[in-house]
């Protein structure tokens, strides 16, 4: 218990000492920790848009202006007959308008319409199961009926919309996204290896003197490297606390506003989640400056 | 006479038992009784250095230590004296043959093991190696410090040391503040302040004037007499025939010559 004491003591003091070196290592992991800590946060925003998306996979069918009501009637009729089909429901141009200006964060857009209206009317299938969105998607688009009234009939398959398409280009874009962010994080990760690495030389080399002496009269091995690998977990410790406050920051004042300004996105990230963001951050950060230190005395500390 | 503390306690702390139970009581003017186990021991040890693969830096060296000798360890530079004082404290392994400090094979003896080893071994050097931030009382209650010793034994023996050496005046100042002398002081009290059976001094005069150094000879032999085996590697020829102790001389690896009440006997 006294040699830990002594080793924070030590490794306190080599901080002070090498300020300079060691500020290079506390803030290579703070911006490491931190971007790698953007990006989980990015991704649990991503995953709660993508599982949002998912669970409201239903196929909206846009029908042409002007269509008669028996011809809807039919074609809900139609739908209804399909496998996998829970329900349907027709929206009227009018009620588009209104669900449109309520989504819209800036619903003067569709005052400037002057009574025009663009949106199609349409019928909106709910699936009894996700999985079957193509299968259900494709009968409706070789359905006659539905090639005669829908909302652009030289290509039915448009005036389709369902949820899998979106998913789909959710996904190429998060994949891509991810690829970055994992490459990114494996660079800083290695940068910060380096500067612990580094910092953790000039403290051995500085202290030359006193473990040479330390090994003459006898230290354990154990006590020679103690201070040393106390110094990167606390470089790495104290880059990973600044690394976790700022994104306990940008969690407090920048995801609600990001919130405001996307409101058709379910941004919200649940407590728990940051929480093990934040462990995990942290120990990832610990886990760097021993293993950084680690290097650097089996380089330079043989004992 | 084996302490009876010390018989189940951890190993190092046998050594160290073993090392002062067969201490002979030593009159000054006795020729030193070669009893007991020996302290040290080399068996037909030689020495190798990849870099001269054809001067072996010794060879076939046997010789033996007893507890409570003064040894004084002679010869020219690069005759091997740094290399035998290296290969005792385990910095160095031999190449061959077989060396053996308090009953332990250093050849077998697993590294994590070696730092005990040396809190047996007291070491001197002509450079000192004190620390120059640190003042004498921290010089000296660092070896303490580091091999994990409380306070309570710190306050108590570092005082204690450094009246032995007479430097009890001076337990605040600076390594620098102090003469060569008073220096080469501190560095055997922070050899002895653990109270180790075995000394070892690797050219603890060398840098220092005659009369300065009959002072720190002096305290060695002062150190020799309660009990602890004292080995001296110089080439002060003054010194060692003033004192007439057991010399063994090494000349280009080989030893040559190893007698008791010895002179330095090289023409220089």
């Amino acid at each position: 218990m006294s040699s830990f004491l002594y080793f924070i003591r030590q490794s306190l003091q080599g901080f002070r000492r090498h300020m300079s070196t060691s500020l290079g290592s506390v803030i290579t992991i703070f911006l490491s920790l931190f971007i790698i800590g953007v990006f989980l946060v990015g991704g649990a925003v991503v995953d709660n848009i993508v599982k949002s998306v998912e669970s409201e996979v239903s196929i909206t069918a846009y029908i042409a202006d002007g269509t008669s009501d028996s011809d809807i009637q039919q074609f809900e009729q139609y739908v209804r007959g399909i496998d996998g089909v829970a329900s349907v429901s027709f929206t009227t141009k009018d009620e588009a308008l209104e669900s449109f200006r309520n989504m819209s964060s800036n619903s003067s857009i569709v005052d400037e319409l002057d009574g025009e209206n663009p949106l199609p009317a349409s019928v909106n299938v709910e699936l009894s199961d996700p999985q079957q969105v193509q299968e259900v998607a494709d009968s409706i688009a070789s359905n006659s009926l539905f090639q005669r009234i829908c909302d652009e009939p030289s290509n039915p398959q448009n005036s389709l919309k369902y949820g899998q398409k979106t998913v789909e280009r959710l996904f190429s874009v998060t994949n891509y996204i991810r690829y970055i962010g994992v490459a990114l994080v494996v660079l800083l990760i290695f940068i910060a290896l380096v500067f612990i690495n580094n910092t953790i030389r000039l403290a051995i080399l500085s202290r030359r003197k006193e473990i040479a002496i330390m090994r003459l009269v006898g230290a354990s091995n154990g006590f020679i490297r103690g201070p040393f690998l106390m110094e990167g977990a606390l470089d790495a410790l104290i880059g990973s606390l600044l690394g976790v406050g700022c994104l306990e920051l940008l969690r407090r004042f920048a995801l609600p506003r990001l919130q405001d300004a996307l409101t058709f996105l379910p941004i919200d990230v649940s407590g728990g989640m940051f929480g093990i963001i934040y462990v995990s951050l942290i120990v990832a950060g610990l886990i760097i400056g021993l293993i950084g230190s680690a290097l650097a005395m089996r380089r330079y500390l043989k004992v | 006479m084996r302490r009876p503390a010390a018989a189940h306690s951890a190993h190092a702390r046998q050594v160290t038992s073993q090392l002062s139970a067969s201490l002979p009581v030593l009159d000054v003017d006795d020729i030193p009784q070669q009893t007991g186990t020996p302290v040290i021991t080399f068996d037909r040890v030689t020495k190798i250095y990849p870099a001269q693969p054809n001067k072996p830096a010794l060879e076939n060296i046997s010789l033996q230590i007893y507890p409570g000798e003064f040894v004084f360890l002679v010869g020219h530079s690069g005759s091997g004296k740094s290399t035998l004082v290296r290969l005792i404290i385990r910095e160095l392994k031999p190449t061959s043959g077989t060396i053996t400090i308090a009953n332990e094979d250093l050849g077998s003896m697993r590294n994590w093991r070696v730092p005990y080893l040396r809190r047996n071994i007291g070491f001197v050097f002509q450079d000192f190696k004190l620390l120059p931030n640190k003042t004498v009382f921290e010089n000296v209650s660092f070896a303490l410090e580091v091999i994990g010793k409380s306070r309570h034994v710190i306050k108590t023996q570092v005082p204690e040391v450094l009246r032995l050496v007479g430097l009890q005046d001076k337990l605040n100042k600076y390594p620098d503040q102090l003469s060569g002398g008073e220096q080469q002081r501190v560095s055997i009290a922070r050899a002895i302040v653990n109270r180790p059976p075995l000394l070892v001094c690797d050219e603890p005069t060398g840098n220092l004037d005659p009369q300065t150094s009959r002072g720190i000879m002096d305290l060695l032999e002062r150190i020799n007499r309660t009990g602890t085996t004292v080995l001296v590697a110089t080439h002060d020829r003054e010194m060692v025939d003033n004192m007439r102790r057991r010399v063994i001389a090494l000349d280009r690896g080989h030893l040559t010559r190893d007698q008791q009440r010895g002179v330095y006997g090289f023409n220089v």
